[in-house]
């Protein structure tokens, strides 16, 4: 083999290294939520078995997205067990009256407009269908920000060459049109788009 | 080793060809793009609660019912009202980024005096001034709005004129208002009685009168049928996409509309399809046929097959006395299915088409298109949302945009029945704008205000009892139990329409009126100013052109 040839295919791996290691590392900063919550454990303490209960659809249909502070207070209102995340929730947003700050892994660019209500009403889709087994989730999933565009890795998934994605990953406007291929559903620009 | 500069060239390139096969460029390329539109100076909707108002589109005098979805007070989206009677669910393209055009780059932001940057103060200091020296005339756009009381109230007061620019909806209807003495703002097309239209190019597919009212009709009456409920019969130069859309298409030369309409007159008269009429036509069916380019049977033929179908209707685009003149003969005018009134009102508006002398300023409304120029040497004090030119007058005086402004909305030009809406102002203003009648108001508060105006209109259509609401539910206005509970509906973007004009309707035509100019013919010669659009409006236009099949136009 010539030298050139070993020069050549260095840089080829030097470049493989730096793009599929190197670079999704850089890519993203890894951010905590500012509370641990766990689906599980609301689930089986509190008995809440559907996921419409906090995460409700307004009158007009329209999705409410996180539940409000004051849905926490009707059951935290004061501490339950002795655990950090419930201290910080007490004390840094039910009593002072603030909103939690949570970091949003499915926030789109303000162009888009997506209806939950035509998705589960309508057309009749699980929720775990595009959130997979996260309402049963017992730990926090780390928020990973893309520092360039600002919005969270969800929205390109979780596998940097979008090859072999499960059905719930990645909310790429490639993704909602493959969906809804799969599902024979045609919707002009203005569906999702305003 | 030593490394040479050849070893750093093959690496590189090494590295470059590698870096194909990894996400870096793609998704780096993916990043960018969503982060130049999250640029600082690219406005963004607010975050906040998100809900639905219901109102109505100011962007033409047709009033179109407006679904308005709105996060963190702000207007995000667009959407037709199926309920409204008026508009039936649709928007013009225009209309479905109408939210869009209050943040367009060419948006008037300052009060300009010859183009340079000036102030409300001077500019009100200025009108008094003029006001006080010589006549004024004020412009409008859209008659019968509580503004254009204010406006017309000033200019009497002042001495001055009222003025209206007017649609060609409504200038196609001017010369009935000749004829029989109705006004055409008080007069319709009643083409939900009628079985047969001759449209001498009026593009009634393309974008004629309101947006929801023709493409509606022609889908519920004619559209995949053999034997169209509705007939449409299309005279038109070129295969335009109502013309591809008729029952019946005639390829007639350009500006010959006149004489298609004299050659069908004559037609009908020679084989006795219509009574005898003292108003004859000098052209021959001959010379009807040279300047049309069609044979004279087929004019005879049209003539037999138009009949054959009544209610019959002719349509022009445009002033056109003869098309007028034919709706005449064929009895059209006063008749189910043809011209109707719409209202009793009498009162005529003098129109703007001429030039405006001896006055010493003259207001234009921001109702009145951007294209329009006021012919007179008068100090022009131009209201407007959109800078579309400095040339088009000495002062230019930011307007509200869109659904910036509480205002009323009364019948669509060429509607048959009167109607009466009420768009509330649904957007923030950023910056200081003023309509013409508040700017006029602030000189005279004797002008009235478009709020009491509004208010007293309510009042009356109360007392009236007559006509139905359609809002959330269709309330009789026998109902209704307050004025208060009339403008609730209103202000929450129900509409009024009222019930079917009994007033008579009648023409006389003494003589075939002279061939006027064809309004089709464009003047090449003026500069092409670039319509003001959002950038939904463009995207929509591109895909309007791609729908194929009929089903899909609507």
């Amino acid at each position: 083999m010539s030298r050139n040839t070993l020069v050549f295919a260095f840089g080829v791996s030097f470049a493989l290294c730096v793009g599929w290691i190197v670079f999704p590392r850089a890519l993203y900063v890894q951010k905590r939520q500012p509370l641990t919550f766990l689906h599980k454990t609301h689930a089986e303490k509190s008995g809440i078995a559907d996921c419409g209960e906090c995460h409700t659809l307004r009158a007009d249909g329209s999705f409410a997205g996180l539940p409000a502070m004051e849905k926490c207070t009707g059951c935290h209102s004061e501490k339950i067990g002795d655990s950090q995340a419930e201290a910080t929730l007490v004390n840094n947003y039910i009593k002072p009256g603030t909103e939690t700050p949570w970091l949003v892994y499915s926030r789109q660019p303000a162009n888009v407009w997506f209806s939950h209500a035509i998705h589960v009403k309508l057309a009749g889709l699980a929720c775990s269908e595009c959130h997979s087994t996260y309402g049963e989730s017992d730990q926090v999933r780390t928020y990973e920000l893309n520092r360039i565009s600002g919005y969270s890795r969800d929205i390109w998934g979780h596998s940097m060459s979008r090859l072999r994605r499960a059905p719930h990953e990645g909310m790429k406007m490639s993704d909602c049109e493959s969906c809804h291929q799969r599902h024979q559903v045609e919707v002009g620009c203005l569906g999702c788009h305003e | 080793m030593k490394v040479t500069r050849r070893d750093l060239l093959v690496w590189s390139a090494g590295a470059a060809a590698g870096l194909v096969v990894t996400p870096v460029p793609w998704k780096i390329l993916d990043d960018v793009s969503i982060w130049s539109q999250n640029w600082p100076w690219i406005p963004q909707p607010a975050k906040g609660p998100v809900e639905v108002k219901q109102s109505a589109c100011t962007l033409c005098p047709n009033g179109c019912g407006l679904r308005v979805r709105m996060a963190g007070g702000c207007p995000v989206g667009l959407s037709g009202v199926n309920t409204n009677p008026v508009s039936r669910g649709a928007l013009c393209p225009l209309g479905f980024g109408a939210h869009q055009l209050n943040w367009h780059p060419r948006r008037l932001r300052n009060v300009k005096h010859r183009g340079n940057i000036s102030s409300w103060s001077e500019a009100s200091a200025a009108f008094a001034k003029a006001a006080r020296e010589g006549p004024i005339v004020i412009v409008d756009g859209h008659p019968g709005r509580s503004a254009s009381s204010v406006l017309e109230n000033f200019a009497e007061k002042w001495g001055g004129g009222y003025r209206v620019a007017m649609g060609p909806e409504t200038r196609s209807l001017a010369p009935y208002e000749l004829w029989s003495g109705v006004p055409a703002t008080s007069l319709g097309y009643d083409l939900e009685n009628t079985q047969t239209i001759v449209s001498f190019g009026a593009p009634l597919l393309d974008g004629w009168g309101i947006p929801g009212r023709f493409p509606r009709l022609w889908a519920e009456r004619a559209a995949s049928m053999n034997d169209p409920q509705l007939r449409i019969v299309q005279a038109d130069p070129s295969l335009s996409r109502t013309a591809a859309r008729a029952w019946q298409w005639l390829q007639v030369r350009e500006g010959s509309e006149s004489a298609l309409a004299a050659g069908l007159v004559r037609a009908l008269l020679e084989q006795n399809l219509v009574p005898a009429h003292g108003a004859i036509p000098l052209a021959t069916i001959s010379e009807a046929a040279n300047e049309t380019g069609l044979s004279a049977d087929r004019i005879r033929e049209l003539a037999r097959t138009i009949v054959a179908k009544p209610p019959v209707l002719a349509v022009s685009p445009d002033f056109n006395p003869a098309v007028a003149a034919l709706n005449v003969v064929l009895g059209a005018v006063g008749a189910r299915g043809g011209i109707v009134r719409s209202s009793d009102r009498t009162k005529k508006y003098s129109s703007v088409a001429g030039a405006i002398s001896n006055v010493r300023a003259v207001v234009i409304d921001s109702s009145v298109p951007w294209d329009f120029a006021a012919k007179s040497d008068a100090e022009v004090f131009r209201f407007a949302a959109w800078d579309g030119g400095s040339s088009k007058g000495d002062w230019l005086l930011p307007a509200p945009g869109f659904l910036e402004e509480s205002t009323d909305i009364s019948t669509p030009p060429a509607y048959p029945v009167e109607t009466y809406a009420v768009a509330a102002n649904l957007a923030k203003p950023t910056f200081e704008v003023q309509t013409a009648a508040r700017f006029l108001a602030n000189l005279d508060a004797s002008a009235g205000t478009p709020e009491t105006i509004l208010h007293s209109r309510c009042e009356q259509l109360f007392r009236s009892r007559s006509g139905t609401l359609y809002g959330q539910t269709i309330t009789p206005m026998t109902e209704i139990a307050s004025t208060q509970e009339l403008e609730k509906h209103l202000w929450d973007g129900a509409v009024w329409v009222g019930e079917r004009c009994s007033a008579k309707l009648a023409c006389e035509l003494k003589e075939w009126p002279s061939a006027s100019p064809s309004s089709r013919a464009g003047n090449w010669t003026q500069p092409w100013l670039a319509p003001v659009l959002p950038p939904l409006a463009s995207k929509l236009y591109i895909e309007s052109n791609l729908r194929g099949t009929p089903g899909r136009t609507v």
